[in-house]
């Protein structure tokens, strides 16, 4: 009998660059600009806490171009890492059972998309009225 | 000019002891409507290399014996037509992140491991005599879990997952489907001992969510849905064994 002598062929180190996980890359890279926009917020809440002139520089960076180039990118990263998070829901919950039958993804999906919407739009509803 | 009524299929051939690594080999078959890409690799050990080994069995997707990489992507050669696959060669290697043990037959003895690991049989939660008849079950009860019970063992998940690509030892798709098929058993009470063999760096936390997985499942199972409600369960465990009354 001949001895085993398997071959490991190892996994190319750029798998993740190429069809069919550019989509899952995206997904994550997407979860940078989450990141980063926290950290936006948080430089804000930093010099609020330093004082009113350090709270003008935070709010004039924000008019600058520069944020606003910088703030379009971040909600267009957002909004994708948002549709495919949620795309990602039905994958990480029990199966729904509603009346003896399991509740197909894109529904779970669907909904759940919805009321992400729905909720973004009532809040920046809410502080538009808050802030006229 | 190449005969059209011929298809020519690049094949990743191996043979240990005198091959130092495997290299593609060219076969040209006879094109049929039907032919599959199973098919095409019985006429080329039958009529032009008997020495091309692969594995095969029932030829009707119900086996899970003839996965391999076809045109880069794990698919079960038996409903595999040579006509759905687009013009020029088609490319076929063994499934990806195993070792290769001869041309395209790939050794199964670690996911035979996994498997083995968690406790791949419903452990009852009351012993019943004959007497006392079956165990009873809604159909809600069976839907919660019968898409698990699906899987053919394949193995084309592990092909697909780049986790199992970097991490051998990680237990993978098809084994966390099979033990979500008996966690998800109301007749079962396996649940501890299951958690308990998935939650470390190999168990389920390797796993981040690429769910290539469920796309190639030539039987819909959805291993990524097992896996990833089972990090859930494996977190929940983790803090609530400081409650719990051993």
């Amino acid at each position: 009998m001949n001895e085993s002598r398997p071959y490991r062929r190892p996994q190319p180190g750029n798998w993740w660059a190429k069809p069919p996980y550019r989509a899952y890359t995206a997904r994550e890279l997407s979860g940078v600009a989450v990141a980063i926009y926290g950290g936006v917020l948080f430089a804000g809440l930093v010099s609020l806490a330093r004082g009113p002139e350090n709270w003008a520089g935070y709010v004039g960076f924000l008019k600058s171009p520069t944020s606003l180039a910088l703030h379009v990118l971040l909600l267009a990263a957002v909004v994708y890492h948002v549709i495919t998070w949620f795309q990602t829901l039905p994958k990480t919950m029990p199966k729904l059972i509603v009346n003896g039958e399991a509740v197909p993804a894109k529904k779970i999906t669907g909904l759940a998309t919805l009321l992400a919407g729905a909720t973004s739009l009532a809040l920046v509803l809410v502080v538009l009225g808050v802030t006229r | 000019m190449p005969d059209p009524a011929k298809r020519e299929l690049r094949i990743l051939r191996y043979q240990p002891g005198v091959d130092a690594a495997p290299a593609f080999g060219t076969f040209w078959v006879e094109n049929a409507e039907n032919l599959s890409v199973l098919e095409a690799l019985q006429s080329i050990k039958d009529t032009l290399d008997g020495s091309l080994a692969f594995r095969w069995s029932c030829r009707m997707a119900v086996c899970g014996s003839c996965g391999m990489m076809i045109n880069g992507a794990p698919k079960l050669a038996c409903s595999t037509l040579l006509r759905d696959l687009p013009p020029g060669p088609v490319t076929v290697e063994p499934l990806n992140n195993f070792p290769i043990e001869r041309d395209l037959v790939i050794s199964v003895g670690g996911f035979v491991k996994k498997i083995e690991s968690i406790y791949p049989y419903i452990i009852p939660k009351e012993p019943r005599t004959i007497a006392q008849g079956p165990y009873l079950q809604t159909p809600a009860q069976l839907a919660a879990y019968e898409s698990f019970s699906d899987c053919i063992n394949c193995m084309l998940c592990y092909a697909a997952c780049p986790q199992f690509g970097e991490n051998p030892d990680f237990i993978g798709p098809g084994a966390m489907a099979l033990l979500q098929r008996y966690n998800g058993d109301s007749r079962d009470a396996g649940r501890q001992k299951r958690l308990d063999a998935i939650h470390g760096e190999d168990g389920v936390w390797s796993c981040t969510a690429v769910g290539i997985c469920s796309e190639v499942c030539p039987k819909s199972v959805d291993p990524a849905n097992a896996v990833n409600q089972n990090k859930t369960n494996s977190a929940f465990d983790f803090f609530l064994r400081f409650l719990r009354k051993e």
